[in-house]
């Protein structure tokens, strides 16, 4: 499952350096040609036709998108493996293998993934892809192209990740001492960096810090022996009591015979 | 072999409501089909499993416990006893497995890719082990529920393969649906964060396979009534007894799991708060957990058919209201948003009831469900076609309707409680439009980039070239870049997308002469044209 590896792309934002211009949830909204949802952008909020927004939350702006997580809990309940994650990073969706169950839904321990509701024949679950055919082309994601403060920033994770830590040490008392979303569920490739606690910007800071896919596989790759062992022990229970019925059956009729005698 | 004649039906009280819940539900189908999720149910992206999750596909699969626990019984264990009850129990659990497929088929954005499962594999994924499991026991129960229509028809040998293949079917059957009934509680695993911790643990595996125990003999108990010839003749009493028996000490280990696990996490006082949660979780565990635990228990009130009729019947309300509780009731608060199914999502789910109904009186009527000649003798009215009602003449029967009753009553009470509950919630602020206050945004224009400049491609009739600054056009104090992205000029195209025909009335949105210098000024175009 796990596709890490030093080549993987991440973001990196940085809520301290975010002056909430909106250029990356207008440049997201061109690169993936979606409608205008909003008047005022800093009120809307994630939809089948937006997958950022830029809120203001506790006198901060923060943006909400995928966080793509290392691994992702949405890929792992996918029942038809309609999500992905691919070896750069971006976790993107393949609708004609969709059912709809919205599993991913249910389960996104960010509530990320969208769905086009009103869609009746062929809706689809709508979200973030980290700009998958940019980053295959080596490029930035649209976000960061435009970002003017550098607030959100486009690199390996691992060298993002290293920057993070820098920025907290050199600048002493500008950002909380955690870099969000290293630990996150397993790990995230959207790094976060506030100067306040990050529940207060809407991000929640009680997550598990191992993968929640694990929560399932602990119970699911047990499944096989438990239908091997049933299957066998029922089998056995069959047989054992056909088999004393059998004998019952037999030692009647011989005392039966015995009597006639 | 009876010759089937077609009758109108006469009109009755019952009738006349199944034929407006199915017309209803038939009107809200065609909507639901038309209009889409979003027009026609309460489900959102906070909440994207709503009733047709948590009731009809949920508790349509506890339906079957009744079928896999008889069927184990008499084929894998060999109590002939029970075979009577085999066929009722049968047609039930495949009834129940037609309701969870039907209610999948509305719940399902792409209900057309329903067999994706089948051969695009994840095996990570829980519903993709369900989605095997409802297919594989929907097709075993429908083989086991075939030789009732096979011996109507007049060939002999489908049915002669069929009875051969029972013993190694009724297995896998069984395995699926305990394998199933766990894993609906492991589809939970997965959202710690979401579900409420009154109904979340890592034993939500054991607790629904347990539960489902209960359930198996509840159900069997209660089908036993139905199949009218229960406490006459053919099955005994005390086999009933037993199972009773058999269902309280599965509740009996899944209250103590259940209380030792809540103990272990440091929840167990969140049952006693006066939220909407701890009052449905009380309910859930005294009217279908502990109750029937001290009635099976009390040696008079289960022998007493009454008395295992109630207890059974509260078994199986329980464990409905416990697999609400966790689809719907555990995972409100979460959400941030007060699920209540719409009239539509409601009249679906009625009209499948329905139809099960109708189908199970259907097969009574047309198909040997139960033995022909009591059939014969109930139409003869010389038994009472319901032993319930028979029952209230015994002795304890006013002790254990109370009982009922007041199960009932504090059902109702806690439901309506807690309808209160949810509207008395203050909805989740939307912290958005709450904010107050400017944002200090001066540490963040410290690392303000403005774009560079960008050439305009010259038109044939300009006056020269337009070299664009950001920096002229941006105030740094507080830049505002939509207020010209992406509604006048796209961001992220590599040439600026300016042709001369569009540039004159982009430019000139601002630029028209009393914002800016207006585009079509003549005495003052090097404002902008060649100015370098």
């Amino acid at each position: 499952m796990s596709t890490r590896n030093l080549k993987q792309k991440a973001l990196l934002f940085d809520s301290t350096r975010c002056i909430g211009c909106g250029a990356c949830y207008n440049a997201c909204k061109e690169k993936n040609k979606l409608p205008q949802t909003a008047v005022n952008f800093l009120r809307d909020d994630l939809s089948a036709d937006t997958y950022t927004v830029v809120n203001r939350r506790n006198n901060r702006y923060v943006r909400r998108m995928c966080m793509h997580c290392e691994e992702p809990t949405c890929v792992s309940v996918c029942p038809v493996g309609a999500l992905a994650k691919s070896p750069e990073g971006p976790v993107s969706y393949d609708a004609s293998k969709c059912m709809g169950c919205r599993y991913c839904m249910q389960a996104c321990p960010f509530n990320i993934p969208q769905y086009e509701w009103d869609n009746p024949i062929t809706p689809r679950v709508r979200k973030c892809d980290l700009c998958r055919d940019r980053v295959a082309a080596g490029q930035q994601t649209a976000c960061a192209k435009v970002c003017p403060t550098g607030a959100t920033k486009f690199g390996d994770r691992e060298e993002l990740i290293a920057e993070a830590r820098t920025r907290v040490r050199n600048n002493p008392g500008r950002y909380v001492d955690h870099v969000y979303g290293v630990t996150e569920v397993g790990g995230t490739s959207v790094l976060l960096l506030s100067d306040v606690p990050f529940d207060t910007l809407g991000y929640r800071t009680d997550l598990l810090l191992e993968p929640l896919p694990q929560l399932t596989w602990n119970v699911l790759h047990k499944l096989p022996k438990i239908v091997g062992v049933g299957g066998v022990l029922m089998s056995g229970i069959w047989w054992i009591t056909k088999r004393r019925e059998e004998v019952q059956r037999a030692e009647r009729e011989g005392k039966l015979r015995d009597t006639q005698k | 072999m009876s010759k089937i004649k077609f009758r109108w039906p006469r009109v009755t009280f019952w009738r006349i409501v199944l034929f407006a819940i199915l017309a209803a539900g038939f009107y809200a189908t065609i909507l639901r089909f038309t209009k889409g999720l979003g027009a026609t149910t309460n489900l959102s992206a906070r909440f994207p499993w709503g009733i047709w999750i948590g009731f009809d596909v949920m508790c349509g699969v506890a339906l079957a416990a009744g079928g896999f626990t008889v069927s184990a019984v008499v084929y894998i264990f060999h109590i002939e006893k029970y075979r009577p009850i085999i066929r009722p129990a049968i047609l039930t659990a495949f009834l129940g497995y037609l309701l969870v497929c039907v209610g999948l088929i509305f719940d399902l954005g792409r209900p057309y890719n329903i067999w994706h499962p089948l051969i695009m594999w994840n095996p990570h994924s829980v519903m993709f082990e369900v989605g095997w499991c409802v297919t594989l026991y929907t097709t075993v129960l429908a083989l086991e529920f075939s030789p009732l229509v096979l011996e109507k028809l007049p060939w002999r040998r489908p049915l002669k393969i069929v009875k051969a293949l029972t013993v190694p079917l009724v297995i896998v059957g069984v395995l699926l649906s305990t394998l199933h009934q766990s894993s609906l509680g492991t589809l939970y695993l997965i959202v710690p964060h979401k579900l409420h911790a009154l109904w979340y643990s890592p034993l939500l595996p054991a607790f629904f396979f347990i539960s489902a125990i209960a359930l198996g003999c509840a159900m069997t108990i209660f089908e036993s009534y139905l199949s009218l010839r229960a406490f006459r003749k053919g099955i005994e009493f005390e086999l009933l007894n037993k199972l009773g028996l058999v269902a309280a000490v599965a509740l009996l280990v899944y209250l103590v799991l259940k209380v030792f696990d809540m103990q272990g996490r440091g929840v167990l006082t969140l049952a006693f708060q006066p939220t909407y949660e701890g009052r449905m979780f009380l309910a859930e565990m005294l009217l279908g957990v502990i109750a029937p635990i001290v009635m099976l228990l009390i040696p008079r009130l289960r022998n007493n058919q009454f008395g295992l009729f109630v207890a059974s019947l509260m078994v199986v309300l329980g464990f409905v209201m416990n697999r609400i509780n966790v689809a719907i009731t555990g995972m409100d608060r979460s959400s941030g948003v007060n699920y209540f199914p719409s009239w539509t999502e409601i009249a679906v789910t009625a009209s499948i009831v329905g139809a099960g109904f109708l189908l199970f009186g259907l097969a009574v009527k047309y198909l040997e469900v139960f033995p022909r000649e009591e059939m014969d003798e109930i139409a003869r009215g010389k038994r009472s076609e319901l032993p319930v009602l028979a029952a209230f003449r015994q002795p304890l029967w006013s002790a254990t309707t109370l009982a009922l009753v007041v199960g009932l009553v504090f059902m109702g009470a806690t439901v309506g409680l807690s309808y209160d509950g949810i509207r008395r919630r203050v909805p989740a602020p939307s912290e958005l439009a709450a904010e107050k206050g400017d944002v200090n945004i001066n540490a963040a224009l410290g690392e303000l980039r403005v774009p560079g400049d960008v050439a305009i491609k010259m038109g044939k009739t300009s006056p020269g070239v337009v070299i664009f600054s950001h920096a002229r056009h941006v105030e740094t104090a507080n830049p505002d870049c939509t207020g010209c992205h992406t509604s006048q000029f796209k961001m992220l195209s590599t040439s600026p997308d300016i042709s001369p025909g569009k540039k004159m009335q982009r430019c000139g949105q601002c630029h028209d002469g009393v914002k800016a210098v207006s585009t079509t000024d003549k005495e003052r175009c090097d404002s902008c044209h060649a100015r370098h």
